[in-house]
């Protein structure tokens, strides 16, 4: 993608949990903010597969499980690692600025 | 549980799909009802924080011999056995203020479509409505819906046919591209009664239509057709659901929609419940769903449930897929353009449909409605 992209502020670095998720909508769009070692990611919120929140799912090997049906999606390429889903999920550009959290989100 | 509680519970569905409820929980998401509806885009229909107060226009054209009138809430000429389907019909029940009623009195043949415009001029609040159609005995009549403009809408539809007439009745959901609009037909046919319910979904954001038959009486005869066409980030979902309650009654359902661009989504739920006493069915139902681009995604579920074997037939059948390369090719072969040629076979799918339609006039425009969709195809094709 060639448009610039603006970063907007997601959330504070201390509320996403670590190993873990955290479920936001910005500008309504809903966004998963995961950490998984040490590093912090930002994908869409909602299964490829059915409409469910990546965000109430484990996180383990660098991937995010659905807990529908146990597709896992990699955090860094939003790729399924295995079915049902067989789409990738988007995934966002994440930068940190102090204690901050900011995401940036195609222009829609 | 004593044992005359289980007789009585023997004539009951297995499933709970369609128990009807005196209250509705706030869907989640998870419930086999709204398992496939991206509930974040009903702006809140299906919630208590709806932003209310936006109004549609009803406006009708009613044809010589028929009856169209308004009704205030609570109108006691206007009692009705309504029960809510789910959660929105239910918000929507309990929040329309005014009832549009269209009347085709006993004995009285109109062959003239009676027109009823839904126009929404802002999708920014939700609005609500009701609509009664009735077909008195013996009556014939044509009853078209025409939903346009931009809206939130929930509302209810209640058909009623009574012992020995006709009905048909189409809903065109030919909204702008912004609409949300869900809502709940509900038929019931007297004995002998026969109904033609249509449904043509092309436009809105997300569309989600639920219309369903119950008999009152033996002898009923119910057709229900319908046609969609998905594109990029539309949603489109009908969920049907036939009640055969009573004996030698007649059901045929026939849906076919096309699906073209990233996210377009369809949704097609057959649902058809025999139950022990509906001796004499036959009821057959049928999905066709053609994917024309990559991404785009059609959901179709059939679901039969037979409580008893003595009836003279039940049956379903579903299909997605896209375009049969040896049908272009056979075509391709005899000269015609890959275009022209895809174009030829999707006029044909949906082609053999709407000629069971039974209101020429009507007909045409859909007709014309899918050439434009078909037009856009081509475009985005070229754009490839």
């Amino acid at each position: 993608m060639s448009e610039t992209q603006e970063f907007v502020r997601a959330c504070a670095l201390a509320d996403v949990p670590d190993e873990g998720a955290l479920g936001l909508e910005i500008g309504g769009l809903p966004v998963a903010v995961v950490r998984a070692g040490g590093e912090v990611f930002a994908l869409s919120d909602v299964c490829s597969h059915e409409e469910v929140p990546l965000s109430e799912g484990e996180i383990y090997d660098h991937t995010v499980e659905c807990w529908l049906h146990g597709s896992c999606f990699d955090l860094r390429t939003g790729a399924p690692t295995g079915p049902p889903a067989t789409e990738p999920v988007p995934v966002y550009p994440v930068k940190i600025e102090g204690a901050d959290v900011y995401v940036a989100l195609p222009a829609s | 549980m004593t044992a005359v509680q289980g007789a009585v519970e023997a004539t009951a569905p297995v499933s709970r799909l369609h128990a009807h409820q005196a209250e509705f929980g706030v869907p989640t998401g998870r419930e086999e009802q709204w398992r496939f509806t991206p509930l974040r885009r009903l702006r809140g229909l299906h919630s208590a924080d709806v932003t209310r107060g936006a109004k549609v226009t009803v406006g009708i054209s009613v044809a010589p011999g028929v009856t169209a009138e308004l009704a205030q809430r609570g109108d006691p000429r206007h009692r009705t056995a309504f029960e809510p389907g789910d959660r929105v019909s239910a918000q929507a029940f309990n929040s329309y203020e005014e009832a549009t009623v269209v009347t085709v009195p006993r004995d009285t043949e109109v062959t003239t479509p009676t027109v009823i415009t839904v126009r929404g001029d802002d999708s920014s609040g939700a609005a609500f409505g009701h609509t009664v159609i009735r077909a008195g005995e013996n009556a014939r009549g044509v009853v078209v819906v025409d939903h346009q403009g931009s809206a939130t809408y929930a509302d209810n539809l209640e058909i009623v046919v009574g012992d020995g007439a006709a009905l048909t009745l189409v809903s065109l959901q030919d909204w702008a591209g912004d609409a949300v609009h869900l809502s709940h037909h509900q038929a019931s046919l007297g004995r002998d009664a026969r109904l033609q319910h249509a449904v043509v979904s092309l436009g809105g954001d997300l569309v989600r239509i639920a219309p369903s038959v119950r008999y009152a009486g033996p002898g009923g005869d119910a057709e229900l057709l319908g046609v969609y066409f998905a594109d990029a980030g539309q949603h489109l979902e009908h969920r049907l659901f036939v009640d055969h309650a009573q004996p030698d009654c007649r059901s045929r359902v026939d849906y076919k929609g096309a699906l073209q661009g990233a996210s377009a989504h369809t949704v097609w739920i057959g649902d058809v419940l025999i139950r022990p006493e509906a001796t004499g069915t036959d009821t057959y139902e049928r999905n066709r769903n053609l994917l024309l681009t990559d991404g785009a995604r059609a959901d179709s579920v059939p679901n039969l449930e037979i409580l008893t074997g003595e009836v003279v037939g039940a049956g379903h059948a579903s299909a997605s897929g896209r375009l049969e390369d040896h049908h272009l090719f056979y075509l391709m072969a005899r000269g015609i353009p890959m275009e022209e040629a895809r174009r030829l076979v999707i006029r044909g799918f949906f082609g053999e449909l709407i000629a069971r339609i039974a209101v020429p006039d009507l007909r045409d425009r859909i007709a014309a409605a899918v050439e434009a969709e078909l037009a856009k195809t081509t475009t985005a094709g070229a754009a490839a």
